[in-house]
């Protein structure tokens, strides 16, 4: 009965689309956390039916704002008016409610939950207002789960419907939340930072399926810092700096630069960081080497060279990665550094071999998260800062993760503060200061600026030219394609587990490379 | 997409005694099932004695009391709980219960002594739920304080003398016969109709878990608390509810383990926590949370009964059954380590 009355409500809100009430107006949002100011009377208008940006640097309030839209925490000052109506104390539930659907980072999707019940069990939440004494209809759930699924073009099969989300790979997940947000009804999806586990090919996909949203009056909010995605998918962009809304502008009519002059106040680079030429001296030498997910790929890489790989999520390129690191060793072929054999069974001796792996996912991989910087730091070189009766002599220690932090720039008062203090670009500079201290002569960055802003995007760039310049190797395994351009000496592509092109990075177009990633790869993505 | 999705599972090629080992990975319930047939074949081979009628009736017996404390522990589980003070509560109610029934209302009858054995759970419970939620600790360690704290009040302002005389009608609902079997040397086993509440437990459980939001919301907390809190779960009732129906089972169970055992000893069901909790565990639920079923905790039950009671048949000692039980909980630990994870 409950569905049936919220649906007779929706209608005549999709009916008025395009003329009328916009969806959403948010007045003069103010935030104040202790004596910050998080938000400093933030006003915009979202329309129905349309693609809106909000863009800023991590720390600009973005977060703030869509917490406060979403429910989670009150606003100090300034109101929010939905279809209209002034909305108070606005609740996740009543947000949800109200038509707003918040897809964070994380997909917010419970990973033990099937297809389903992830897609669906929100409407049925929603409809009894929260009460969690109430039958669950499943003839409902199953109807309300395909439809949604339908819409972006996800199976909807018993076998699959019924999957627990956790087996699925990321895109598939990405798709379920947006299904979920479709199942509710709602007019505004809001997705923060939606794309940053997601190849070209997926992006490609999940911008079909934001126009088949628009097309039913639904709008959609992307919390970003990714300018060339904020290009390729177009619509209104919202420009936030320090609390305060900077600028709204259409984002076909501005470009790259004067984007992120607006993010970060400051002009940024958008040529090539990668000038010094390396040596000829071969470092790393790969020969047919073969694993799960890939084989038969060869390669070599000079000292002081960074050599990029890229390719679609499933080519092999991670499973490639983490062999060299020893995490999940080949099973085929050699590899040679400095023209001896390199033992890879296992992370220790591809450290003892002279490579530093830092891993994509940098909260579950790699840094302590409840550990403060200096011990993140150290933790790789314990046994050689080892003192006095094998203890760790603190001394050492604290000057070694002192001089790193110092090298890299990273934002801090204090090594001891928990590294978890720290935003997005700077973690990735204590995992990157990590592997430094073992001096490696072969840096692996799997994905280096992943969830990293503009402004700390440019110092990681710095950092890794100058290591290449002082003769350290680089490989950087990225899908980020702007990204390898701007820094590697070549670019190798890889397809279905083998090397598919090997490209001088120097005056290449992203073109050239997103069409060997693709080639007879199979257009069916759906 | 379906594509993608079985390439990574990884599900071509594969030879079939993998595909069955996956399968089994996936349904846990089904691995102890298996182990159940097989101790029953082993057990029924050594000495056919095992498939006497009474000695079945024994063990359906025996299983009343553990299978309603491991229903309890496995809604606390899904949720991403732990709960260990479920004895001590059953020990406090069904002390005090038989206490003040012999003493002031000694022709009371069984059903409003289950209510309020329920009632006086459920209250304790949510007192667990209310602490779990307010101090944000791990609910292992809040049913810790509260299982010593109980246990303390219990023996020292209750009382520690056993109760021999237990009321009329609990002693008669322990009696009271589903299933009378005449032997053929005119022995006669008898199935207890309290059989039956623990049938109706499972019921209401499995009705609970599966058909409801409550039973949804449970499972999306012990998926992952912060994201369920965020798509607008309320932790609190969840929380709440989990321990109360933890403490509810715990209250009747207390009942039936004195209408049962025709006495009431403050000092029973101590120690038994880990004996239910393994058996929850056996039947296929995750210690982190966010799954479990009735079935397999049912049969996590028939298991580990079976290995404390039955192989005593076959003349292995009681001391060795523990070593048999610590064996399977590795293989299921191991078994369940090895599960697909994201």
């Amino acid at each position: 009965m409950q569905s049936t009355i919220i649906a007779e409500q929706k209608m005549p809100s999709v009916e008025a689309q395009g003329g009328g009430t916009p969806f959403l107006e948010v007045r003069n949002l103010e935030k104040r956390f202790g004596g910050v100011r998080a938000l400093k009377g933030v006003s915009f208008t979202i329309e129905r039916g349309r693609t809106y940006h909000l863009m800023g640097e991590n720390g600009c309030g973005k977060s703030t704002l869509i917490k406060i839209i979403s429910g989670a925490q009150p606003a100090d000052g300034g109101e929010l008016a939905i279809n209209g109506k002034k909305t108070e104390g606005l609740t996740p539930i009543g947000a949800l409610a109200a038509g707003i659907e918040t897809v964070y980072q994380d997909l917010s999707l419970l990973p033990n939950l099937s297809v389903e019940e992830n897609v669906a069990l929100t409407q049925q939440l929603v409809a009894s207002n929260g009460r969690l004494a109430r039958r669950l209809d499943l003839k409902v759930l199953r109807e309300t789960s395909i439809r949604a699924l339908k819409e972006v073009g996800l199976p909807t099969e018993p076998a699959f419907l019924s999957t627990p989300v956790e087996e699925l790979p990321i895109a598939t997940r990405q798709l379920i939340a947006i299904a979920r947000a479709i199942a509710s009804d709602a007019g505004l999806v809001i997705m923060d930072e939606p794309t940053t586990a997601l190849t070209r090919r997926e992006v490609d996909n999940l911008i079909r399926v934001v126009h088949g949203l628009h097309a039913k009056g639904v709008s959609v909010l992307f919390v970003t810092h990714k300018l060339d995605e904020c290009k390729a998918i177009g619509g209104q962009a919202i420009i936030m700096r320090d609390g305060l809304k900077v600028a709204e502008c259409d984002v076909s009519t501005q470009s790259k630069s004067e984007l992120g002059f607006w993010m970060t106040g400051k002009k940024l680079d958008e040529t090539r960081y990668r000038v010094d030429a390396h040596g000829d001296e071969t470092l790393l030498s790969v020969e047919q080497l073969g694993g799960s997910g890939f084989d038969n790929v060869s390669f070599a890489v000079a000292k002081g060279e960074i050599f990029g790989i890229t390719g679609l999520l499933d080519s092999g390129r991670n499973e490639l990665a983490l062999s060299l690191a020893g995490v999940e060793p080949a099973r085929r072929g050699s590899v040679l550094m400095g023209g001896k054999a390199a033992d890879l069974s296992s992370p220790a001796s591809a450290i003892a071999a002279g490579i530093g792996y830092v891993p994509e996912d940098r909260l579950s991989e790699g840094l302590f998260l409840g550990k403060s910087i200096r011990e993140n730091i150290v933790m790789a070189v314990l046994d050689r800062l080892r003192g006095a009766f094998g203890l760790l002599d603190s001394r050492r220690a604290r000057a070694l993760a002192q001089k790193t932090v110092d090298d890299l720039q990273v934002a801090t008062p204090d090594i001891d503060n928990p590294v978890t203090s720290l935003s997005g670009g700077n973690q990735q500079r204590v995992l990157i200061g990590r592997w430094l201290t073992i001096e490696p002569s072969l840096l692996i960055l799997h994905g280096p600026t992943v969830g990293v802003d503009v402004g700390s995007k440019d110092t990681i760039f710095r950092i890794i030219q100058r290591l290449a310049g002082d003769g350290m190797s680089v490989i950087i395994i990225s899908d980020d394609l702007p990204e390898l351009l701007q820094n590697c000496d070549r670019v190798m592509v890889m397809r279905k587990g083998r090397v598919a092109d090997v490209f001088t990075a120097e005056g290449l177009e992203e073109d050239v490379i997103y069409k060997s990633m693709m080639a007879e790869a199979g257009q069916g993505v759906q | 997409m379906a594509n993608a999705a079985a390439t990574v599972a990884g599900m071509r090629d594969v030879p079939a005694a993998i595909r069955i080992m996956r399968w089994f990975i996936r349904h846990p319930p089904a691995v102890t099932f298996l182990l159940v047939v097989i101790l029953c074949i082993v057990v029924g081979t050594i000495n056919p004695g095992f498939w006497q009628v009474s000695n079945l009736f024994d063990m359906a017996r025996s299983t009343v009391v553990r299978g309603l404390f491991a229903l309890g522990v496995l809604v606390v589980l899904a949720s991403g709980g732990l709960d260990v003070s479920f004895t001590a509560i059953a020990a406090l109610v069904m002390y005090v219960i038989t206490m003040l029934v012999t003493n002031y209302a000694p022709d009371l009858s069984i059903w409003p002594i289950l209510g309020i054995a329920a009632a006086s759970g459920a209250i304790l419970g949510i007192c667990n739920g209310l602490l779990v939620h307010a101090l944000q600790a791990p609910s292992l360690i809040v049913t810790i304080g509260t299982q010593y704290a109980i246990r303390g009040f219990l023996l020292t302002f209750i009382g520690t003398a056993l109760f021999m005389n237990i009321p009329e009608s609990m002693d008669a609902f322990g009696k009271l016969a589903l299933l009378r079997y005449e032997g053929a040397n005119g022995a006669v086993a008898t199935l207890p109709a309290y059989f039956l509440v623990l049938v109706v437990a499972a019921s209401v459980t499995w009705y609970i878990l599966n058909r409801t939001l409550i039973g949804r919301a449970l499972y999306a907390v012990g998926g992952n608390a912060g994201i369920a809190s965020r798509l607008g779960y309320n932790l609190r009732t969840v929380h709440v509810f989990v321990f109360a129906y933890a403490g509810l089972l715990a209250g009747i169970a207390g009942i039936m383990h004195v209408s049962s055992n025709r006495l009431a000893n403050p000092f029973d069901l101590a120690g038994s926590e880990l004996d239910v909790i393994a058996a929850v565990i056996l039947g296929g639920a995750r210690i982190t949370g966010g799954s479990g079923t009735v079935l397999g905790t049912l049969l996590g039950v028939l298991l580990i009964t079976l290995v404390n009671n039955v192989l005593i048949l076959v003349g292995i000692p009681s001391t060795l059954q523990l070593a048999i039980i610590g064996l399977f909980i590795l293989a299921a630990g191991a078994m369940f380590s090895i599960r697909p994870k994201s």
